[in-house]
Parts: C-alpha cells; sequence; structure tokens
C-alpha cells in the first residue's frame, strides 16, 4: 500500500511536470497521464532504445512515466474537453503546467471553483501572475533565469560562460514542490473536505534552491562568484576536486573538524609515507584547516593532500579517507552507481518487466524508504493510448461505438 | 498567517515537527514543512551547536549564536529549545516531547540517534503513531551506512556533478552549491507530507530512511538507462555538453555573451518554429535558408559556426533588451541571473511579491523572501524571523510538557537543558 493509495490524479502536464507526476505515482497515486493522441512530446525525447527514436522507446518517457497510465485525449478539441470535466469529477487531482496566455485547454482556476472538493495544481513557468507569466521557456532558460547555473561553472578558464547541469533540473526541483503542495494540500482536505488552486511557479522554486547566494542577495546585496567544483562565494576559494594517480577526480569537501578526525585522516596520509606538513602543529587548530579564507596553513595542507591524492588511485584514497572519518568522494559518472555494492544492498535499483520486448530494464528507483508504505516504481511506461478504452469505457461507461468515433476523430487515441 | 476563519489555515497547521537538523539539508525539510504551518521545534544543544548559526552573512555584526542571516534565511518560522540528548534527564525531556509531536526529523550521521537510545524502535515506544525521518549521506542500511556525505560529495558520488560541465575542460564544473543538500530537504519534505496523509488515514506512524546520494541517483534516470538498456557509458560520447542539450536534440541551445562583463544569455530553440521565429527578430533571416542551418539535423552537424555566428550577433547588445526581443517572437530566451538580479531585481519576482520586510531581534529589520507552494484557500506563510536559541524553552517546559518552575530549574541546574 502505498501512501496516496486510493488517491487519482489527471495529469494533463507536459515535460515541466513529468518528474511531479512520477513522484506522486511512487507515493502510490493513480497517475493517468493525459496525452495528445500523437503522444507526449517527452515520447520524442531520447536517448532512445538501441538509438532508434520512436514514440515507445524513448529511455526518458520510460523513466519519467513509469507506473502512469496513458489516456490518450484531445483536450484542445471540444469533444475532448467535455469528456475530460467528468473525469475530474472522479479525481483528486488535476495537475496542468500551460502557461495562462499560451492556449490552454481550460482555466484551471475556474474549475478548481466549479470543483471545490479538486485539488488543481497549476506548475508553469512564472505562476499564474505577472509579467513573465506567459514568456516562452525551456528546462535551460528556466535555470538561467531562475538562479541555480549563475552558481555553476568555471573560474579557471577564462572566459567561459555560466554552466547548467544536465538533466531536466528545473522540473526536478519544482516537482518535489509540486508533490509536496500536493500531499500537503490532500491532508488539509482530510479534515476539511475541501479542495484548492496551488499556483507554482518554477522560477519561485528555483528561486529558494540556490543556497548561499539567497541570504546574500538578501542581506547584503552582495553576488556570488562562480568557482570550478565548489560553492560560489563573495571571495574566491580553494579548489575541492584533485586528479588521483588512475586518472580519476576526488573531491576533499568535508575536511574534518574535530581535532580526532583530523589525526586520524592524517594517519592514514602518512601510513602512506606521504604528507610531512600535515603534522604541523597549528594545522590542530581546525580554524587553521577552515577551507575558503586563502589561509597560508590550508594552502600548505592542500600541496600535501593534491600530492598525496596525485600518487595514489582513487578508491583507495576514497575508502581510506572514508574511514578515517573525512567524508571525501570520487566524483562518478551515473553508470558507475551500479557498480557500488551499497545500492544495491539497499534495493535502489529496480528490475523492471517490459514484457512485449521480453527484458528487464534495471531503473533508478526510490528517493526515499518508507517503511510502511514502501515507494514503488509501477508498471513500465504506458504505450500511447494504452489505457484510453480502460479509462473512458471501463470507467466512465463510454461505448466501444463512441469511442471509436472518437479515434476516428482524432480526439482519442 | 491566515486569521481564524475556518478552513483558511495553513495545510499543515496542528502537525508538530521535532527538528534535530542542522546544516543545510534537515532544515530545508523543516523550513517548507514550517512555511506550510507545521509548528517546528529545533531541538538544539550549546555544545554541538548548528554551524549556520555562525555562517555568513551577518548583516547585524557577528554575534553569534543567534546573527547569522543565512540561519534566519533557513531557519524561519521555526521555534527554538536547548536540550542536551546525552544527559540522562536530557533524553528524557525528548521522548516527553516525542509523546506529544507528530514528526522527528533528523540529518546526523546514521548512528547517532541510535547511540543516544533514540532509535525508531525507542521512539515508538513513546509515541506508536510518530513519523521518523532520518537524512543520512548513505542512509541507514547498507554495507557504507558509515560513510558520511556533504552536499558536493553527495553530489560528486550520485553522478550529478560529472553531468555538468564543458566537454573538453579537465574537470567538471558540478554545482556551485549544495544542491542536494536541497534536494534530499525537499525530498524528506514530500515523504513526509505523504506520510502525514497515509497517518490520518490509518493512524499509522512510519520510518522514513532518506540517503542524500540515492535522492541524486534518482535524478539521473535517462542517463543511467543509456547504460543498463544501451550499454553505453556518460563518458562515451563526449559529455558532459556544456551548455548543448543532448537529448531533446536542440539547437541552437547554447549560452551567448552579451554586453558587459561576464554577461550571458541562454538561447534554445527546441522547434524549428522556434528556430525560424529566431531567424526572423534577429538580424539574420538569412540563417534560415542556410544550407548549414536549415533542417535540425544539419544545425547539429554544425553547430560550433551556429553558436560562433549567434555569439557574434549577441555579443555587445543589451542582455536583458535581447531577452525581450526575442521573447516579443517567442522565442525562448533567458539571461543567466545572479542571487542579487534574481532576489532584489527581477521584474517577475517583484510583480509577485519576492521578499517581504520582517523583524528580527539581534539581525533587526530585514528581508525573507517567498513562498514557492502558493494555496488559494490555506495560504502558507512566512511570518516568523529564524529562532534565537532557546527561545522557546519556556513555551516546551512549560505549556507543551507542563513541567512547573521548580523542576524547570532542577533541570537547567544539572545540564538537561542547555
Amino acid at each position: 500500500m502505498g501512501a496516496l493509495d486510493g488517491i487519482r490524479v489527471f495529469d494533463c502536464s507536459d515535460p515541466k511536470g513529468h518528474f511531479a507526476g512520477k513522484l506522486l505515482a511512487g507515493l502510490g497515486a493513480d497517475v493517468i497521464k493525459i496525452e495528445p493522441p500523437d503522444g507526449d512530446i517527452g515520447r520524442s525525447y531520447g536517448p532512445f532504445l538501441d538509438d532508434q527514436p520512436g514514440p515507445e522507446r524513448s529511455l526518458y518517457w520510460w523513466h519519467y512515466a513509469a507506473g502512469k497510465r496513458s489516456l490518450a485525449l484531445d483536450l484542445h478539441s471540444a469533444d475532448g474537453l467535455e469528456l475530460f470535466l467528468p473525469l475530474a469529477e472522479q479525481a483528486d487531482v488535476v495537475l496542468e503546467s500551460c502557461q495562462p496566455g499560451r492556449g490552454r485547454p481550460f482555466d484551471p482556476v475556474a474549475l478548481s471553483e466549479h470543483l471545490p472538493e479538486l485539488i488543481v495544481l497549476s506548475l508553469t513557468p512564472f505562476g499564474q501572475t505577472g509579467p513573465w507569466r506567459d514568456y516562452a521557456w525551456s528546462d535551460a532558460v528556466g535555470l538561467a533565469l531562475g538562479g541555480p547555473m549563475g552558481s555553476c561553472g568555471y573560474d579557471n578558464i577564462p572566459g567561459t560562460p555560466p554552466i547548467r547541469p544536465t538533466e531536466h533540473h528545473a522540473g526536478h526541483i519544482s516537482g518535489y514542490f509540486a508533490a509536496t503542495g500536493v500531499c500537503a494540500a490532500i491532508y488539509e482536505r482530510q479534515q476539511s473536505g475541501l479542495g484548492q488552486h496551488i499556483d507554482i511557479a518554477m522560477h519561485e522554486c528555483m528561486g529558494f534552491t540556490i543556497e548561499s547566494s539567497a541570504p546574500w542577495a538578501l542581506y547584503e546585496q552582495h553576488p556570488l562568484i562562480r568557482q570550478a567544483g565548489r560553492h560560489a562565494g563573495p571571495q574566491p576559494t580553494e579548489p575541492w576536486q584533485y586528479p588521483t594517480a588512475d586518472g580519476r577526480l576526488i573531491n576533499i569537501f568535508g575536511m574534518p573538524r574535530s581535532e580526532a578526525s583530523w589525526l586520524a585522516l592524517v594517519g592514514f596520509i602518512q601510513e602512506h609515507g606521504m604528507g610531512p606538513n600535515l603534522s604541523a602543529l597549528e594545522l590542530l587548530d581546525g580554524r587553521k584547516r577552515q577551507l575558503g579564507l586563502q589561509q597560508p596553513t590550508v594552502a600548505m595542507m592542500l600541496a600535501d593532500i593534491a600530492e598525496f591524492i596525485a600518487a595514489h588511485d582513487a578508491q583507495e584514497i576514497y575508502a581510506g579517507a572514508q574511514a578515517a572519518g573525512a567524508a571525501w568522494s570520487i566524483i562518478r559518472t551515473p553508470d558507475e552507481c551500479l557498480d557500488d555494492e551499497h545500492w544495491h544492498a539497499r534495493g535502489f535499483f529496480v528490475d523492471v518487466e517490459h514484457e512485449e520486448r521480453n527484458r528487464t530494464v534495471t531503473f533508478p528507483g526510490a528517493p526515499y524508504i518508507l517503511s510502511r508504505t514502501p515507494w514503488t516504481h509501477g508498471r513500465r511506461a504506458p504505450m500511447l493510448g494504452e489505457h484510453t478504452a480502460e479509462i473512458l469505457c471501463g470507467e466512465l461507461g463510454l461505448s466501444r461505438d463512441e469511442l471509436g468515433a472518437l479515434i476516428a476523430a482524432g480526439v482519442a487515441q | 498567517m491566515s486569521d481564524s476563519e475556518p478552513n483558511t489555515r495553513p495545510p499543515l497547521d496542528g502537525v508538530r515537527v521535532i527538528d534535530f537538523t542542522w546544516i543545510v539539508a534537515g532544515p530545508t525539510c523543516t523550513r517548507l514543512l514550517g512555511d506550510l504551518g507545521a509548528e517546528v521545534i529545533r531541538v538544539e544543544n550549546e555544545q554541538t551547536l548548528d554551524s549556520i548559526r555562525f555562517g555568513r552573512p551577518h548583516p547585524n555584526g557577528f554575534q553569534p549564536p543567534n546573527s547569522s542571516g543565512m540561519f534566519n534565511w533557513l531557519d524561519r518560522n521555526k521555534r527554538s529549545v536547548t536540550i542536551n540528548a546525552r544527559h540522562p534527564d536530557g533524553l528524557d525531556l525528548i521522548k516527553q516531547l516525542i509523546r506529544v509531536s507528530d514528526v522527528l526529523v533528523e540529518n546526523y550521521s546514521s548512528r547517532i540517534l541510535e547511540n543516544w537510545g533514540l532509535s525508531y524502535e525507542e521512539q515508538r515506544a513513546e509515541n506508536p503513531e510518530i513519523i521518523y525521518v532520518s537524512l543520512s549521506g548513505f542512509g541507514h542500511s547498507g554495507p557504507r551506512r558509515d560513510y558520511s556525505t556533504w552536499g558536493p560529495t553527495a553530489q560528486a558520488l550520485s553522478g550529478l556533478t560529472s553531468m555538468s560541465g564543458l566537454p573538453e575542460a579537465p574537470e567538471p564544473a558540478g554545482w556551485g552549491y549544495s544542491y542536494l543538500d536541497h534536494m534530499a530537504g525537499f525530498t524528506a519534505a514530500a515523504a513526509i507530507t505523504a506520510a502525514l496523509r497515509h497517518r490520518r488515514e490509518t493512524g499509522q506512524g512510519q520510518w522514513i530512511d532518506l540517503s542524500q546520494v540515492e535522492t541524486g541517483m534518482a535524478l539521473t534516470g535517462p542517463a543511467t538507462l543509456d547504460f543498463t538498456v544501451n550499454g553505453r557509458r556518460y563518458r562515451d560520447t563526449g559529455n558532459p555538453p556544456g551548455n548543448r542539450s543532448v537529448w531533446p536534440q536542440a539547437a541552437p541551445h547554447n549560452t551567448y555573451p552579451t554586453a558587459g562583463d561576464d554577461n550571458w544569455i541562454m538561447i534554445t530553440c527546441t522547434s524549428d518554429a522556434e528556430w525560424e521565429a529566431f531567424c526572423e527578430i534577429s538580424d539574420h533571416p538569412h540563417w534560415r535558408t542556410d544550407a548549414r542551418f536549415a533542417t535540425l539535423p544539419a544545425r547539429l552537424r554544425h553547430q560550433d559556426e551556429l553558436d560562433e555566428n549567434i555569439g557574434s550577433w549577441t555579443a555587445g547588445q543589451d542582455g536583458r533588451a535581447l531577452m525581450q526581443r526575442l521573447q516579443s517572437a517567442d522565442v525562448p530566451a533567458g539571461v543567466v541571473q545572479n542571487g542579487v538580479e534574481l532576489v532584489l531585481n527581477d521584474p517577475q519576482m517583484k510583480a509577485r511579491e519576492w521578499t517581504a520586510t520582517r523583524d528580527h531581534p539581534v539581525i533587526g529589520p530585514h528581508l525573507t523572501d517567498g513562498l514557492q507552494i502558493r494555496l488559494s484557500r490555506t495560504p502558507a506563510h512566512r511570518d516568523r524571523p529564524g529562532p534565537v536559541l532557546g527561545e522557546a524553552n519556556q513555551y516546551v517546559f512549560g505549556e507543551l510538557l507542563g513541567l512547573n518552575g521548580a523542576r524547570i530549574d532542577e533541570l537547567q541546574a544539572n545540564g538537561a537543558m542547555g
């Protein structure tokens, strides 16, 4: 049983809401993805199975639509919209992501007023109001305007731009706000019996997700300097990423704070016959080890550490530093996470059957382990319109002939 | 906060959260819960204070533990009580607090609460309906449960760091802040609100075990599937791609320089229609018919020339005026904003009243930032500043736990509070 067992969500969103819908499905809601009859645009996003594009071959879609059902219905047609209203009446939540002035099929605020028990979530780039509300948008433009990108990039390669971390993070960030907003509204509804409209601007979700850029702006009107592989800051700081003997990189953020853990790390390095300057008495004072202040003691410490890292292999450094209590890490690529037994022991990776392809596919799984209401990956992503008949005929009571007419008219698929 | 009209209180009104969090990940979670109306009580100890209480900036001078702007930003809408969990009477106070609370959140290393005698089973013995959230680097199970992370090292281990950077650079750019501290906090908030729903439905509490690295790995779906399905390792194709888009295929999709020092605009044409609109509005309509750029496959093949041409056109232009011009033609374009431009000067943020002035006993009048989840009937709030250390001691010990003055004095004297 999932935490949102019994909750039905009609998800009319485009890629902006794909992650939000996935989170609700993972928590146990019955998420019905409403697609245009020619398919959600996410089906055209790669990578693709065997690099061959096709609506059922998008690995993006496999990931973000897993556990959802597909209802292919054209909400921009009068007939489609007419069917949507009784569907919404049966729903607990309607999720939509259309900007107010860009030809949306229905007004979410009016829908919410029409169905007072319904929770209507609008997850849009800039919200329902304001001068930018209808601005043309993409995930990357969102990350540029919204703040995350401004802190990322290189200080050590002149002339390079701020860098956008890849993989739809505007959608990821705001997806969590959407899921939390929906869950909170459902919780409130359990008591009041009432739904409401939730206006989430992705721009505002990102506007919080910028860590110290926010307080430095709010209190000091001070922008931060972006720096390679480490935190942007009000001043330049020392590097955190160091190359190893085997061509990898180690991130050394998480230098020990207590004297005991510092001595453990020094012991680990000196066991290898390196780090002579790490025994300096002044380094026993934690303040003299603090990164970010351009201290000479830190320069000396980091020179020895860099030399040690350059002379050893990444795995040995990572395991030894962690055993000594320092939170150092290897910089891994996503595929390398599958080589770490720890994640398998926790059941993070999930095998999902794709029966018609006669194959099992391994997916990244739960972002949280809920002891009593486990997150579920759910069934493989739905094929286009896979559940149209089940929903329109089975649940809404349309006849097969009526559905056939809708399909012939291009309203459903 | 909403007034006392029925059914307008914030959605988590009446939910009490015991907050054992520190640094950024846990406090991000409890800030969201506080904004949504939960009563969040930070349990702090004077010997092991949250280092964020010392973190810069200190807008009204360095007067720790109550002068940090960073702390006030991250810990607004919370209360603070001081209890020493390592003191037997302190532990007993915490157990009493668990009996009258709904949620306990902590982001310590994975054995700390267990060592205090506050494992999930021990919490349940006090309150069978408690929702316990542990948020650690590697989670509370598995062979590496004793490894630890900070935001940046969790990002490195999850794969996310490697997915941000220029292809030819010797190192990834990664993330310029602790993205996974925020994301792990958001993940926890979503899980808690879902668990609250389940509890109101069934009366059952539960334990939510979060690994910060897992919250990052969950965001690498398509790249991970490219490996598990197609056998392609992330670096095989020259990744990371800078500001270009490998998936979905799009070109142009990049940052371009504009007038001034280190100013950039992101322009992304994700369809032929957007590319045609771009050509029309730019001063180079002939690009549309140029064989190198006429179709998406051609633009992808000639992306270096495409980016060079566009960069020459944008260089020297005012970024904001250019954004307006491109937006007038419905081309997705946005300048790269820094924190000050975003938080203080952004016209969209201003129109939606992103900042508001609040007061704080040590920091004084200051700006607090906005609410992300805008609920029409039961709005969230941002009324209370970050708590002065121990400001809620009287409320918690006297009102919530019902201790008399003599007992409070005794606990203060013996070191259980503090």
